[in-house]
């Protein structure tokens, strides 16, 4: 039976102990749960990269190419001559370009978030709603009741205000 | 031809300023200030020909008139020796147009006979022409205009009668050009001759002061008039490269 | 850091906030109720009127073809710049004292743009086909001109809107989820369906950052690039007094200075009726008044820019439309432009006045009046005085504008209403990182365990 363990901790200094001990002792797939981002955490659970910044930086290339193929392609496919000017006019374009550029840099930063952090999820996970308030929470599954023991004794150490175990059928 | 090769045939052709294909006509306009009575029959004849709406006296009082063509009145000196002096002004039909380039649908162009066509079904009644031309030309339509009985009987049906929220201007009559092709087109695809057509307000100048034609024919009465030495443009100096020339007036 | 917040524990902020959004007393629904019929009485009406009559409802005449509408519009532009702008800036910088009030910012500028938006819709001749100014393919294979720097206001002020709006999203997830646990009924499926299912994990916080940082970055420079789109509506023009190679920046400065000034009023409203009273604090009136005086001071230098370009440029249009400004129909209204946005804010030096709620309330009020006159003044005034002395008149504001332009107000107002009540608006999770950190407490064995 695989179970989860759940630490609430009043603090975010034991929550990142409690995480350091648990990683050492074995345990895989820590999650810590927090009601503002906790610095430090990356010290005990390993630096993290996203891939946002590919999104970002790739989605302003596109938009830039296509702000600018919009622009002259539509004045390509239809000449519109227009006050003596070039069809091709490069400054207009280019502010065209600039809008077109961060537009599709925006949209793809909202995409790149929501792949690379799996959002949107509306299906059941390990959650505990006091996180979002003000407990630092520290999770792990674990795979057997022994497991669970382990996991508990680490984290009632490192100061637990309580030990929850959550379940697959609770969720 | 892909895509791609017609964007890259279109980059290397189209970078430089100017017109890319030659004009058919370069539709011209001369008026000798010196012939001119400021008599306003040219204002007459062009709100007839043109529908254009009369907006009666509370609109005119909102500085809401709409005459295509105006006579300009400027005065000069105090009473007694004060001295008039006015000047026609409609559309220069610049081939640099500050006007056309400011629309965001493309509703004002410049077309194929070197006029600044204004297209009323594509206009979304922004208003920026009207700001950005120097000349101030270009009339707004505040509302929908009516014209009372009989009037309605004398619109003319090869102009469209323009509703509520549209730009619009002198065409240098468009349609007598239309149809003046039309006719040389059929009469064997012979150009359209010097004095062939005329717009109202050139055809119905008492003293022969407008004059108008093709400029590419170097023929043509225009042509002539408008090497006149005392020929010069309005504003000239925005480098509007307007199409109306004005012929100086000289002090007797 | 604020030290107010010090003496609060997390658990303060959470019900404050909550409350905020499910408790909603009898005055909430009098204001909205009261915004909302006068949005319906002095901006819709009117403007069905308008689409119905045309135009001509409006004052707009000859010369001056443009009027308030387009005055307006700047002026909401202008109001939404404080928010995301300074917003971003403010993250970029970590700046603390941001924290407690960047989401009614935030929120200013999204509604600021909506009512700026629905101007442009008011503003021109047939509204119904303002779709052509969008560029979508269709059968005809007619495109909008994209040479003009109207069409440039339609992709900048489009991008603005989708980055605000994304912006303000952003920033709420956590909050959303935080609020979620504590609601029932449809509240709670609509803050479900709006936290995305977040769960506060390590993960998440730093996705969440790394997008939020990236999309600060993006929106700075687009923020700045709308509103000299904007001016160049003016500037590219060959209008005497409007063809001037200073005004994006001019807009630009003045955008921002009427967007804090609208900062300072918004947050003193919400201060007074939200119960806010411990998060935004004198602290945040000292700062937006440091930032106030120093953009008074660049608005005022760039004023005088203004004039002496037009007066060293020595051409007799440009004096005329000087002459005009300084003394001619409007001149009462730019004198009066001058000392509210040039005169009043030096009283700023004062630490003591930047301190105090109500003094900064007046003087942001009529910031922002003044900021609106210098709108209305450079349509009116170059539009009054153009190169054809026979075509120079005056243009006044008729009685379907100046309800449209209070109309939109209550416009703004009912939006935000609305805002407040769905949005924690303010930004729990940063003000719980201005605030110390439980520190480790001896732990008590909990019970049964095996210690």
């Amino acid at each position: 039976m695989t179970s989860n363990v759940i630490g609430l901790f009043h603090d975010p200094e034991s929550a990142l102990t409690a995480a350091g001990r648990l990683k050492g002792a074995g345990f895989e797939s820590l999650e810590i749960m927090s009601p503002l981002p906790i610095h430090g955490v990356e010290k005990v659970l390993g630096k993290k990269k996203s891939v946002i910044k590919n999104f970002t930086f790739m989605g302003a290339l596109i938009g830039g190419i296509s702000g600018f193929a919009l622009a002259a392609g539509t004045a390509i496919a239809w000449p519109h001559p227009v006050g003596g000017r070039p069809i091709i006019t490069m400054p207009p374009f280019l502010i065209i370009t600039y809008e077109l550029t961060i537009l599709f840099g925006i949209l793809a930063t909202v995409l790149g978030f929501f792949i690379s952090s799996r959002l949107p999820a509306f299906r059941n996970r390990v959650y505990v709603p006091e996180s979002a308030v003000d407990k630092f929470v520290v999770t792990a599954p674990c795979d057997d009741a022994e497991h669970f023991k382990r996991a508990e004794a680490i984290l009632n150490d490192a100061g637990a205000e309580q030990v929850r175990e959550i379940g697959e059928s609770d969720l | 031809m892909s895509l791609f090769s017609r964007f890259m045939d279109g980059w290397r052709k189209y970078r430089k300023p100017g017109y890319y294909d030659e004009f058919d006509y370069h539709w011209t306009m001369t008026i000798d200030l010196d012939k001119c009575t400021g008599c306003e029959a040219c204002v007459t004849a062009c709100q007839a020909e043109n529908n254009i709406p009369v907006v009666g006296e509370d609109e005119m009082a909102k500085g809401r008139e709409m005459q295509w063509i105006r006579i300009e009145r400027y005065w000069e000196g105090e009473y007694p020796n004060a001295k008039l002096s006015f000047i026609p002004m409609m559309c220069q039909h610049c081939d640099a147009a500050p006007c056309e380039t400011v629309c965001p649908v493309g509703a004002t162009y410049h077309n194929q006979d070197g006029l600044n066509a204004q297209i009323y079904n594509r206009c979304i009644g922004t208003r920026a022409c009207a700001v950005y031309c120097p000349y101030e030309v270009r009339y707004f339509n505040y509302y929908d205009h009516e014209w009372d009985s009989p009037l309605e009987q004398q619109l003319n049906p090869d102009v469209t009668v323009r509703g509520k929220g549209v730009m619009e201007k002198c065409t240098f009559c468009i349609q007598r050009i239309r149809q003046a092709k039309d006719v040389a087109k059929d009469d064997d695809r012979r150009r359209v001759q010097d004095g062939e057509m005329q717009p109202a307000c050139v055809q119905t100048c008492p003293t022969k002061a407008l004059v108008f034609g093709d400029r590419k024919d170097h023929e043509s009465q225009v042509y002539k008039s408008m090497n006149d030495p005392r020929n010069y443009r309005v504003l000239d100096e925005l480098n509007t490269d307007s199409s109306v020339f004005y012929l100086k007036k000289v002090d007797a | 850091m604020t030290t107010e917040t010090f003496k609060l524990g997390y658990n303060d902020i959470h019900d404050d906030v909550v409350r905020s959004i499910v408790k909603t007393g009898p005055k909430y629904y009098i204001t909205l109720a009261t915004a909302g019929s006068v949005t319906l009485l002095c901006f819709f009406f009117p403007w069905f009127y308008q689409l119905y009559y045309g135009i001509g409802a409006a004052g707009m005449n000859h010369p001056g073809v443009w009027g308030t509408y387009l005055a307006s519009f700047i002026f909401w532009i202008g109001l939404s710049h404080s928010g995301t702008l300074l917003s971003c800036v403010l993250h970029l910088t970590n700046s603390s004292w941001r924290k407690a009030m960047y989401r009614s910012a935030e929120a200013m500028t999204l509604f600021s743009l909506v009512v700026a938006a629905t101007y442009v819709m008011v503003h021109v001749g047939r509204p119904w086909f303002i779709h052509w100014a969008v560029p979508y393919p269709n059968q005809m294979e007619l495109w909008p001109n994209f040479r003009s720097p109207l069409l440039f206001d339609v992709m900048a002020i489009a991008t603005y809107i989708t980055g605000s709006t994304i912006f303000i999203y952003m920033g709420s997830i956590p909050d959303f989820a935080a609020v979620r646990d504590r609601t029932s009924g449809w509240r709670n499926t609509m803050y479900t369906l709006l936290s995305l299912g977040w769960r506060g994990t390590d993960k998440e916080w730093h996705r969440l950052h790394w997008a939020y940082t990236f999309l600060a970055v993006l929106i700075i420079p687009l923020a700045v690039s709308v509103h000299s789109i904007v001016s160049w509506d003016f500037a590219m023009s060959i209008v005497p007094s409007l063809h001037q190679t200073i005004f994006a920046p001019y807009f630009v400065v003045g955008a921002i200075y009427s967007g804090t000034a609208g900062i300072v009023t918004v947050m003193f409203v919400l201060r007074k009726t939200m119960g806010f009273e411990q998060y935004i604090t004198k602290l945040h009136f000292d700062n937006l008044g440091k930032l106030l005086l120093v953009l008074s001071l660049i608005w005022t230098y760039i004023n005088g820019v203004e004039l002496f370009t037009a007066w060293y440029s020595g051409t007799s249009e440009e004096y005329e439309a000087l002459g005009y400004k300084l003394f001619g129909y409007y001149a009462w209204l730019y004198w009066e432009m001058i000392l509210f946005c040039a005169v009043a804010p030096m009283l700023m030096f004062s630490t003591r006045f930047r301190t105090s709620f109500v003094p900064m309330l007046i003087l942001s009020i009529a910031i922002n009046i003044g900021m609106y006159t210098e709108r209305f003044l450079i349509v009116a005034t170059s539009l009054s005085r153009q190169y054809l002395p026979d075509a120079w008149g005056v243009y006044v504001p008729s009685l379907v504008e100046i309800s449209i332009m209070v109309g939109s107000f209550a416009l703004f107002t009912t939006l935000f209403l609305i805002f407040v009540k769905i949005f924690p608006s303010v930004s729990m999770y940063e003000v719980k990182e201005t605030m110390a950190t439980p520190k480790m407490e001896p732990a008590a064995p909990a019970a049964g365990s095996p210690a």
